[in-house]
């Protein structure tokens, strides 16, 4: 296994272990991720507390995310399909985003843990592991669901000879789906702390803002990627391909 | 008593390894059901009533365009309907006018026609009352101018007579 790494002060791989009967949990994720939930049901507790039809406030943000999340699944699901997975899709979206923007913006690190220390819950690769596999539940779900057993039919298309890669597929995706989150938010994170440790100063902001930036993105693209799979398996050999940003 | 602690050391040691970067545990699953419970959480506090509030507003928003559009095209149809008779009806005032103006020319032509047929006649009565008047003036005046003329001769012919 891995050890921790130590970059001057720094901590990568240290977690801060809860034990429950047998298992063992990272303490910091569960804390930032309750915190998360939490802020994402206060907010929606206050949007949908006393709706009017003409929108002011909270209201009003929120039916602009719905909005956006709805536009999102509908350009990947279709018009037809999208209804059902607005759920899943806009609380895969809602929940990476506020994690992202929670580990840039919350300055978690002042608050000192026994051991490791709190930052976005999606930097731990059990949070996106977990998302990436519910996201493959999810279109295997719709697939079957839609199209009953004829949905294995999409291992032999085009032509049975790429019956190992598309096997393959259902693999890489949600790997890459994981990675890729994983990835891009600890880095974000590890590139900011190395550079306040190095230049604590005015220098780690551009970098900052651009960890705003790619997080939102982050989030996107997993909201996006996990609604095009899902519409892919309910509407069979579509449109094929991934779409990497 | 060696072995035991060198079995604690490599106890410790596993422990430690146990970190890392990609220490996947039953953070995983419980993180999916917590990812689940919040999706419901959501669904029946925030996709539900907000969608539906959006989709209301949007009917409602529709509703009232196809009513104003159906009252616009009924203001249109009345506007037209009504242009229509405005139109009608001063046609209609046209021809009265031309009508009551030709009736009163006939009108006019005629009581001057008449006007002037009984100022002829009349003109004729008193000319021929006028020429009956002068033709008996002149019998009168015959009457004298004899009368005279013999009461002239008589004297004449008694003053040659004596």
């Amino acid at each position: 296994m891995f050890y921790p790494l130590t970059l001057a002060k720094l901590e990568v791989g240290q977690h801060l272990y809860w034990q429950i009967g047998n298992l063992k949990l990272h303490g910091q994720v569960f804390l930032t991720s309750w915190f998360v939930i939490g802020l994402l049901v206060l907010v929606s507790f206050l949007a949908s507390r006393n709706i009017q039809r003409i929108p002011s406030g909270i209201q009003n943000v929120m039916e602009y995310a719905l909005e956006f999340i709805r536009d999102l699944a509908k350009n990947q699901i279709g018009e037809k399909e999208y209804r059902p997975w607005i759920p899943f899709v806009g609380t895969l979206f809602l929940f990476i985003f506020v994690s992202n923007w929670s580990g840039a913006l919350v300055p978690w690190k002042l608050i000192h843990l026994p051991a490791g220390e709190l930052a976005a819950p999606t930097n731990d690769i059990n949070t996106t592991v977990a998302l990436a596999l519910l996201t493959s539940l999810a279109y295997f779900y719709a697939g079957f669901s839609k199209r009953g057993l004829s949905y294995f039919a999409k291992y032999i298309e085009p032509t049975p000879i790429l019956l190992p890669i598309n096997i393959l597929e259902d693999f890489t995706k949600p790997l890459s789906l994981s990675f890729r989150l994983f990835g891009n938010i600890l880095a974000d994170e590890l590139v900011v702390a190395v550079l306040v440790l190095l230049v604590p100063l005015f220098v780690p902001l551009p970098v900052m803002i651009l960890g705003l930036f790619t997080s939102a993105i982050q989030a996107l693209i997993f909201a996006t990627l996990a609604a095009a799979y899902i519409g892919e398996a309910i509407e069979g050999h579509g449109h094929g391909g991934e779409e990497h940003e | 008593m060696v072995s035991n602690s060198i079995w604690w050391l490599a106890v410790e040691a596993a422990e430690e390894a146990s970190g890392g970067l990609f220490d996947l545990d039953a953070t995983l699953p419980l993180m999916a059901i917590q990812f689940i419970l919040l999706a419901v959480v959501l669904n029946t506090l925030f996709y539900k009533p907000l969608g539906q509030a959006i989709d209301e507003r949007d009917d409602y928003i529709r509703k009232n365009k196809v009513e104003a559009a159906e009252r616009l095209a009924k203001v249109e149809q009345t506007t037209k309907a009504y242009q229509q008779e405005l139109a009608d009806t001063r046609r209609q005032a046209q021809s009265v006018i031309a009508e009551a103006q030709a009736a009163a020319q006939k009108l006019a032509a005629q009581t001057l026609a008449e006007a002037q047929q009984e100022a002829q006649a009349q003109r004729e009565q008193v000319q021929q009352e006028l020429d009956e008047q002068k033709r008996l003036a002149f019998e009168s005046l015959e009457q004298q101018v004899d009368g005279l003329s013999r009461e002239i001769l008589d004297k004449l012919l008694s003053s040659v007579a004596s």
